[in-house]
């Protein structure tokens, strides 16, 4: 049976992406429980948008804004 | 034209509760010294760290737009690394100033404003539930305790799906429903989790092989009893 996957498309970061380490909230929607950045498969993003993510994460982490791990 | 950079510094609650300009000044000035220009200076936030750093559990954000020419820029860092007051800095470059920096920044340079006193350190912050949580922690949530769910999540990954159930639903049915309706239930949902034992293998051997691994290791692996109930389909199941 198919994993089923959670999915938030974000379209509109396509076009211009621009994804800020002060915005948490939204950040937050693509950590795991544990803190772990969720995957491409899960959070939907292209590649682009996927390595911003990833950037702005480990900016938000630095200033303990988001947590490494918990 | 030297570079623009924006740049978040924590600043020690101690500090700032003693003089917030001060706090502030104490950024300001090292960039100052180091021939740095400030074009906007605010306090961003207070907030609770996501862990600790120096032994603060909270730390206030201070949000600087400067400018500095490069070559300053190491000395500059070897300064706020010693800075005892600066917990932790990011410097980003950036093309230009956003406006309602500007504007925030200037509404703090009036005379009249105030910033809250930083609370103590071991005060809770006001934070919303992560909204990443997916149904099936949800689902997990309504069916017993946190408490119980943590407890039964470090057994292997078959029977979370079945005892929880088990043992949640029938103390909460009891009460408003007959005891049998409680027993199908765990009945259809036990036939369900042996089926899929059957297939699980048979499709993700590599999946079976790393989450039995997980759970015996983590003690909460709320993500990997997560993943493993996606695959199970427990939903599909159910609703048929
Ligand atoms: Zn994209």
């Amino acid at each position: 049976m198919a994993r089923r996957i959670i999915r938030i498309i974000a379209s509109k970061h396509c076009d211009d992406p621009v994804i800020n380490y002060k915005d948490i909230t939204y950040l937050g929607k693509f950590l795991t429980p544990q803190g772990q950045i969720l995957s491409r498969r899960r959070s939907g993003f292209c590649t682009q948008c996927q390595r911003q993510l990833k950037k702005a994460i480990k900016q938000a982490r630095h200033v303990a804004l988001l947590p490494f791990v918990g | 034209m030297a570079q623009i950079y924006e740049a978040m510094f924590l600043l020690d609650n101690q500090v700032v509760r003693e003089d917030w300009g001060k706090a502030k000044a104490i950024v300001t000035k090292t960039l100052e010294k180091h021939g740095g220009t400030i074009l906007t200076a605010r306090r961003w936030d207070e907030r609770k760290l996501a862990y600790m750093i120096e032994g603060n559990r909270r730390a206030t954000f201070l949000l600087v737009h400067h400018e500095i020419p490069g070559d300053a820029i190491p000395a500059m860092q070897r300064d706020f690394n010693l800075n005892e007051t600066v917990l932790r800095y990011l410097s980003l470059a950036v093309d230009v100033v956003p406006e309602e920096e500007q504007a925030l920044s200037e509404a703090e340079n009036a005379e009249d404003f105030t910033i809250p006193t930083p609370p103590p350190d071991d005060a809770p912050d006001e934070e919303e539930p992560r909204e990443d949580v997916d149904e099936d922690s949800l689902r997990g949530r309504s069916r017993g305790s946190a408490g119980e769910r943590s407890a039964n999540s470090k057994e292997p990954d078959k029977e979370p799906d079945e005892e929880p159930a088990a043992g949640a639903e029938a103390p909460a049915t009891s009460d408003t429903a007959s005891p049998e309706s409680s027993g199908t239930t765990t009945g259809t949902e036990s036939a369900a989790a042996g089926t899929e034992t059957a297939t699980e293998p048979a499709n993700a051997g590599s999946d079976t092989a790393t989450e039995p691994a997980n759970e015996s290791s983590g003690t909460e692996p709320v993500g990997a009893v997560d993943e493993t109930k996606d695959g199970d389909g427990a939903d599909g199941s159910k609703e048929l």
